[in-house]
């Protein structure tokens, strides 16, 4: 059988051993689908074909030399990377015009990991500015499109990452999550997209937005492309002091089956008003499902949850303004220059660099520092950070995973939210999991009823406990099937 | 209980955080931020006393050090070559303290 | 302007000091493996970690955290096995990160103290001492035979990283005022620093001198800096205030920096006081401000003046995790410690039988105490330690205080020489004077004593037959002074001596011409 763009890990490692097609194949056919795809999509912002072919040329010895056994499920898997990781040689933009110009002088923990497992490292994808949106709208180098409609947004911060795994232009995308920014996407196209637990994933060469609250994690169309991601990511890295040492066997487990298993469910989080029917209707047909596959269905409380929003909102940005503040045209960046002195080539090219969302945040954060509004806002939302993760902790005493919505809606369409408090609600039930460090971990369930889009349900595990949450995905998805790549892109169209 | 950031307020942020704005982005900037604000009430609603902060996700994580040992660093060229402008091996900035008032 | 002395009639000076150290002895930087050395090229010891590039996360350096540690058990600090770094966020170019990583309400060391021992002139810019017997307290302050300790409180040790280096250029002598740019090297960005604050309890400049130099010697004794206030590795900024003396309300303070050296340190906070002291009685109000001490103008000059605190946003730093140190790795590093200053000095007082001052001298510096053991270890006579003390008090150090580059370890001056010398004095083979001679001289020509006594032929004459001869040749040269000494003009004995010693070519022994002299005159 020849490569095909729609292929999992499992089917592109088989076919490679077989000899049916080399990795540089697998690598032409990507870039051949990417060149037409991603007309319409625009997920990628740099292409890096050299090092593309320089991985595959290297599984394509191993095959020729016998040892291709040796390098792992990885091999010659096609890969890509949000625009705010590191890669040697390659722009690394965070969809700014701040680092339009930046190339990276060093690699991200996480994208080694994946080339040394084998992986085609294709390109660098699209997201919001600094991982600052849910929509990828606030790319200064414009928008991607949902490839199930070109006239809704990825959702985002990781929309290109999610975008690309949905238009079957990568076979494992990695994007960041601070508070939804890999979920939420994943519901929007239809993929999976999972945050592991904090500290399970290496952050060193991502550039950082929350430091506490930063996950990296992988999009796929599978629950088992996912787990093979996983078990190269994960793990102790010495320049991450935040990282665990943690040995990954996410696709052992899928075969584990949910039996027994307690799945818990917030009856508070399926009476919201801002919950859409379609997306209330896919969680209760999910516990449906995990009911039929063994599971038992418990009901749990999680009554700091309301709070989770507004402390995510007083974290983030002072985490932000501080993490943002070494873009300053010194060292690298955007530059205003002409100014005589430095206070006005800061605040020019601070002011032309960065556009209005990432201002927002950054400027919130400086307030919310201050003196006087620390006690009020930020001393009070790292007491409120350790309620929500004491809900979690008696919420897993009585179930091993809790099922909830990803996102309140299927995706929006453009320009459709422009309020920023609105668009910071969408992200009302993904960010709770950053705020207690939990794992999360959104499904695709099929099309929703009313709007005909993709729509995922979140699965949300105890700390390290992240196979939970893979074990009660697989469930989901033997009922729903492998997520497919979005209609309009799927290969031999 | 929250009081309103007037749009001198949100100048003074902007100067510390060295973000140039001009007078409609100050005054879009001032009602974005107000109407954030407002959304964070609900933390204040808690009774939070005797509430020990996390100021960290990970609870039982301490005492992550490395060795002290020696590893290769950049070349000059390597460390400016992101410099938007540079002179004799360093990174070129304009005065720091402006004309004038000094 | 008043003179200091002067001014400490009236007013009470408070003094408190910040001191940093970087930790030059360790390999590597504090949250990066880039080498630690100081002079290299510019910006090539540099990472993605302390050139702040996005993405870079910081790795604290274990051996840092440990320099710390003995530190504060070396200053009397309670150890926090609890404490976590924050970030101090404003923007200033020599921070790659635009944010200090260092420590926040919690610092690593907490509530030291160090004694200091107060002596000769400077004892008596304490005034308030003047009227109290040996053994009588004043505040933090005891009287002692020869001057008065006073316990100085440390707040608190905590660990920072350092900022680069800027070269201000087109302004005059490279200042930053008038500079039209300025370029940035990041070599020294992110080397630890440890911060010590002292309580406010100092009270003239000498204490503030003495602080820092017994700080200095702890700190080389650990062996965690190089303390190099020329080249910056040890800094001290202080902040002053004044008070009516018999007032307990503090007045407001000003922060004086550029103090790099211990002259420095001294002379700047007494010009300071004396400033403030004028400025007061003329009416005026003392601004808290930043001033920098200028030692060619002698003077302070305004930098900064501070409005409001400076409200640094500080925030935890979230991409490291909180310290719980363990008591067996408080005790790895306690066993660490060697042999403080305090407790060497009490060592040489009571197993040389030396007097306290004497035994507190010897210890100032690292080099000159290891001298004085060894040669001691040499000599093998206890009748030899107040010589020998003398010689390394007196003369050694004379010799370390005019020529700053003079290196005692590899100077010709071993400590068997010096064991030599001293016994060619007290056997009477030389005079004192003469030992003063040859002691240059082993110094300037490395020769053994022996060897130049001989050369220069230095024998002194003790033998009174021959010295009465001269006494007699001299006073019937000189019958007028003879005759005037007899008449009661007593200190002409000097001239006498001087004759006497003329004639024997400087190898008389004075004490013996002196008795001789008085005899016979008399």
């Amino acid at each position: 059988m020849a490569y095909s763009t729609d292929m999992g890990v499992r089917a592109i490692h088989e076919g490679i051993a077989a000899g049916e097609f080399s990795a540089r194949e697998v690598a032409e056919a990507s870039f051949a689908h990417i060149a037409q795809a991603d007309e319409a999509v625009h997920a990628y912002l740099e292409l890096t074909e050299e090092a593309a072919y320089a991985a595959a040329d290297k599984v394509d010895a191993a095959v020729a030399a016998g040892t291709f056994g040796e390098m792992g499920p990885l091999a010659g898997v096609p890969v890509a990377f949000k625009d705010n990781m590191n890669m040697e040689g390659t722009h690394t933009t965070c969809s700014s015009k701040m680092l339009e110009n930046y190339v990276s002088p060093y690699t991200a923990t996480c994208v080694s990991r994946l080339i040394e497992a084998g992986g085609l490292p294709l390109g660098k994808l699209n997201m919001d500015e600094f991982a600052f949106g849910s929509s990828t709208e606030t790319s200064a180098f414009g928008p991607t499109k949902n490839p199930w409609d070109l006239a809704r947004v990825p959702g985002g911060s990781s929309g290109g990452s999610a975008a690309a795994a949905a238009a079957g232009m990568a076979c494992i995308t990695l994007g960041s999550d601070t508070g939804g920014s890999i979920r939420q996407p994943a519901s929007f196209c239809g993929v999976v997209g999972v945050k592991p637990t904090y500290g399970m994933v290496s952050r060193y060469g991502v550039v950082a937005f929350g430091s506490s609250l930063d996950q990296v994690g992988p999009f796929t169309r599978s629950v088992e492309d996912a787990a093979y991601a996983m078990d190269a990511l994960c793990g102790f890295d010495p320049r991450d002091c935040t990282s665990q040492h943690f040995t990954p066997h996410f696709v052992d487990a899928l075969s584990q089956g949910v039996e027994g298993m307690r799945v818990g469910i917030v009856p508070a989080f399926m009476e919201d008003p801002g919950l859409s029917d379609e997306v209330k209707a896919k969680v209760n047909e999910a516990a449906r499902t995990l009911r039929d596959a063994g599971a038992e269905i418990v009901e749990v409380e999680l009554p700091h949850a309301d709070a989770a929003i507004s402390a995510y909102y007083v974290l983030g940005p002072c985490e932000a303004f501080s993490n943002l503040a070494r873009f300053d045209s010194v060292r690298y960046g955007y530059c205003d220059g002409g100014h005589k002195d430095l206070n006005g080539q800061y605040e020019g090219s601070r002011a032309a660099g960065f556009g209005m969302e990432a201002k927002r945040r950054i400027m919130l954060g400086s307030y919310l520092l201050s003196s006087g509004v620390y006690e009020k806002y930020y001393y009070p939302a790292q007491q409120v950070r350790r309620l929500i993760t004491q809900d979690y902790v008696k919420a897993y005493e009585q179930c091993d995973v809790i099922l909830m919505p990803t996102s309140p809606r299927a995706a929006f369409e453009f320009g459709e939210i422009g309020d920023p408090v609105e668009m910071h609600l969408s992200d009302i039930y993904t960010v709770s999991i950053n705020i207690a460090g939990n794992g999360g971990m959104s499904v695709p369930c099929g099309l929703g009823a009313e709007s005909g889009l993709p729509i995922g349900v979140q699965l949300v595990s105890p700390q390290f406990k992240d196979v939970n949450m893979f074990r009660a995905a697989a469930a989901l998805e033997a009922a729903y099937g492998a997520a497919p790549v979005a209609p309009a892109f799927q290969a031999g169209e | 209980m929250s009081e309103r950031l007037t749009e001198q307020d949100v100048r003074d942020i902007a100067t510390y955080a060295h973000i140039g704005l001009d007078d409609q982005e100050l005054a879009r900037m001032t009602v974005d931020l107000n109407n954030i604000i407002a959304t964070l009430e609900p933390i204040t609603r808690f009774d939070l006393d005797g509430v020990e902060p996390t100021f960290h996700p990970i609870g039982g994580l301490h005492n992550v050090m490395r060795e002290d040992v020696v590893e290769e660093s950049f070349t000059q060229e390597q460390a400016l070559a992101n410099a938007p402008k540079q002179q004799d091996g360093s990174f070129l900035i304009p005065a720091i303290l402006s004309g004038g008032d000094q | 302007m008043k003179t200091l002395e002067e001014v400490l009639q009236d007013w009470e000076a408070v003094i408190g000091l910040e001191v940093h150290a970087e930790l030059t002895t360790l390999n590597t930087k504090m949250f990066c493996g880039c080498k630690l050395e100081f002079g290299a090229e510019p910006n090539t010891h540099t990472c993605p970690v302390c050139l702040g590039l996005p993405g870079a996360l910081p790795v604290p350096n274990k051996a840092a955290i440990e320099s710390i540690v003995l530190a504060g058990l070396a200053t009397g600090c309670d150890i926090e096995k609890h404490s976590m770094f924050y970030r101090k966020n404003y923007m200033y170019p020599d921070m790659s990160k635009n944010f200090q990583t260092t420590q926040g309400p919690v610092a690593f060391c907490m509530r030291g103290g160090l004694d200091l021992d107060v002596d000769g002139i400077g004892a008596k810019e304490r005034v308030e001492l003047a009227g109290l017997d040996a053994g009588e307290s004043r505040g933090n302050a005891t009287r002692t035979e020869d001057g008065y300790v006073a316990h100085v409180g440390i707040t608190r040790i905590h660990m920072e990283e350092d900022a680069g280096k800027m070269v201000h250029i087109g302004g005059g002598e490279g200042r930053i005022a008038g500079a039209t740019h300025s370029l940035v090297d990041y070599n020294r960005a992110g080397t630890p620093l440890i911060e010590l604050v002292t309580e406010p309890e100092l009270r003239t400049p000498e204490e503030a001198r003495l602080f820092m130099q017994k700080l200095r010697q702890i700190y080389l004794a650990i062996g965690i800096s190089d303390c190099s206030m020329e080249e910056g590795s040890l800094r001290c900024d202080g902040n002053i205030s004044l008070r009516r003396r018999g007032e307990t309300a503090f007045g407001t303070k000003t922060e004086l920096k550029n103090m790099n050296s211990f002259k420095n340190l001294h002379d700047g906070l007494a010009y300071e006081i004396c400033r403030q002291a004028q400025v007061l009685e003329e009416g005026g109000t003392i601004y808290q401000e930043t001033r920098h001490w200028d030692p060619s103008a002698k003077r302070t000059i305004v930098m900064r003046v501070k409005e409001t605190a400076d409200d640094y946003r500080l925030c935890p730093e979230p991409d490291m995790a909180p310290f719980d140190l363990s008591d067996e790795f408080i005790e790895n590093v306690r066993a660490r410690l060697p042999e403080l200053p305090d407790q060497k000095a009490k060592r040489f007082a009571a197993q040389f039988g030396l007097s306290s001052y004497d035994a507190r001298h010897l210890v100032e510096h690292r080099a000159t105490s290891v001298f004085f053991e060894a040669a001691m270890e040499l000599a093998g006579d206890a009748k030899l330690a107040k010589p020998l003390a003398n010689l390394v008090i007196n003369d050694v150090m004379a010799r370390m205080n005019a020529d700053e580059a003079f290196d005692l370890e590899a100077s010709a001056l071993s400590p068997a020489r010096a064991v030599e010398l001293v016994k060619l004095t007290a056997s009477d083979a030389i005079s004192s004077k003469q030992a003063k001679e040859v002691f240059a001289a082993v110094i300037d020509e490395d020769k053994d004593p022996a060897v130049i006594v001989e050369e220069r032929g230095m024998k002194q004459v003790s033998d009174t037959g021959a010295i009465e001869a001269v006494v007699d040749e001299i006073i019937a040269a000189h019958p007028d002074e003879a005759a005037r000494y007899k008449e009661g003009e007593t200190k002409l004995i000097g001239f006498f001596v001087g004759q006497c010693m003329k004639q024997m070519r400087g190898q008389g022994n004075p004490k013996m011409i002196n008795q001789i002299l008085a005899k016979k005159l008399g």
